[in-house]
């Protein structure tokens, strides 16, 4: 290898990248293939299905976790009252983490929301319902994910602006103090 | 004196930037000459809430036989119980749940829907408080179970057998969908999703009935085994959802989903 270029980064966890992908990858491949193998709609839509919420589940939770540091999910208060919560690893790992990993991963998750979505378009102007009803609970999941991991992105960001703010804020104080003190 | 008093407070304004800067860049903290290190806090979302209750939306993480990727051999291997990893773990001190491993979720998971069907459909001190009761809400145990219907409706039908099993997944869906917004449409207060996992939990009866009219094809037994387990249906979810409506508008909240599942054993016997 050159010694004067940069080591390129492989990726941190190539596993979980291929499990991420897998799942999306078999559902959209399933659903487009099986016309051509299956005559029962019943199996194509309870495997497409299934897969989709395999892929829901790793994405959500395995992947989410450990190739961008981020978890949401949804909690119901003593209140009663249905709380969003998020939860991400704290700024230092967030900024360590695998950048081709995380590229990866949020790429992934749109562009298997674009082709559920030209899927969709494709069976309404067939005017297959059925096959409509597939297409829409595999997007809603894909769609379910992406919103989840957004909001957890932006909710980090703004608890790491504050915490950093807070202690620019508290640092000025304690040097201002400090200041007086020495005055 | 003068000279003293100028160059701390630039110093020490200086080296908060440094520090800012060398802890977004996780060179970690590093001890600058003059400078007051604030006590590091917790991550920014640290969730202070056991584990055990943390429910997660739809999907929530839950399917009976998922294989745990190879991955979870580079999370650090935790003890069951999920108490906080060691700082050894790849992302230092970071939140429970982060970093436990994959078999972890998938067990907590697993125990979830087995104790919300438990709290749903059988008889248990639970039942008074229903607002407590289905808490952890998870939509993998109604995924199952409808799938399962759909599957077993579709399997003892001789014709028309895609027909079938779309329409009872459509109509479960649909109908769980419907009947939330008609609770809420009333007036009454419960969750969205809560309701639906509720709905589709409710589901377990029918499943077992249309099981045993899978198996034995006369249409007496079907009958008796239908009404059986309608009436169960109906048992379990009458307290979640009576107790969501204004008590004058009971009747108005329970009857449609008594309808739904009446429907559903209508399907079922009708099946040959």
């Amino acid at each position: 290898m050159d010694p004067s270029q940069p080591p390129v980064e492989n990726y941190a966890n190539p596993n979980t990248c291929l499990f991420h992908v897998l799942f999306k990858g078999a559902a959209l491949a399933f659903y487009i293939l099986s016309a051509l193998f299956f005559n029962s709609f019943v199996i194509i839509f309870v495997v497409t299905v299934l897969l989709a919420a395999l892929d829901f589940w790793v994405v959500k939770n395995v992947s989410g976790r450990i190739l961008v540091g981020l978890r949401w999910w949804n909690e119901i208060d003593d209140l009663g009252e249905s709380v969003w919560k998020f939860e991400s690893l704290d700024q230092e790992s967030l900024a360590r983490m695998n950048k081709k990993d995380s590229w990866l991963f949020w790429w992934t998750l749109y562009l298997a929301a674009a082709a559920w979505l030209i899927l969709g378009v494709f069976s309404l102007i067939r005017f297959q319902a059925d096959y409509l009803l597939v297409v829409g609970v595999c997007l809603s999941l894909n769609v379910a994910n992406i919103i989840g991991f957004t909001k957890c992105k932006k909710d980090a960001k703004k608890q790491f602006q504050q915490f950093a703010s807070q202690t620019i804020a508290s640092r000025f104080q304690s040097t201002v103090q400090s200041a007086f003190t020495l005055v | 004196m003068s000279h003293n008093d100028t160059i701390p407070l630039y110093q020490s304004s200086q080296s908060d930037i440094d520090e800012i800067e060398n802890m977004m860049s996780n060179n970690g903290f590093q001890s600058n000459p003059g400078s007051v290190l604030p006590a590091r806090p917790p991550s920014p979302t640290r969730p202070s809430i056991p584990v055990s209750s943390s429910s997660s939306p739809f999907v929530q993480s839950n399917l009976p036989p998922l294989p745990p990727p190879s991955s979870s051999a580079a999370a650090p291997k935790v003890t069951p119980v999920p108490a906080p990893p060691p700082p050894s773990s790849g992302f230092g001190s970071a939140p429970n749940t982060l970093t436990e491993p994959v078999w972890d979720t998938v067990k907590r998971d697993l125990a979830r829907i087995v104790s919300n069907l438990k709290l749903v459909v059988f008889p248990n001190p639970n039942r008074e408080d229903p607002g407590k009761a289905l808490r952890d809400w998870d939509l993998w145990g109604p995924f199952f179970f409808i799938v399962f219907l759909g599957l077993t409706l579709s399997w003892s039908a001789s014709v028309k057998k895609s027909e079938v099993f779309a329409v009872a997944f459509a109509l479960l869906a649909a109908g769980a969908v419907i009947l939330t917004l008609n609770v809420l449409l009333l007036g009454g207060h419960i969750i969205f999703f809560q309701s639906l996992s509720l709905l589709g939990y409710c589901l377990f009866p029918l499943d077992v009935g249309a099981v045993i009219c899978m198996l034995k094809d006369n249409v007496i037994l079907k009958m008796i085994v239908v009404t059986v387990t309608l009436a169960w249906s109906s048992w379990a979810a009458y307290p979640f959802m009576s107790a969501a409506v204004n008590p004058r508008r009971k009747a108005l909240a329970l009857y449609p989903v008594f309808l739904m599942y009446v429907s559903v054993g209508f399907l079922i016997i009708a099946i040959d």
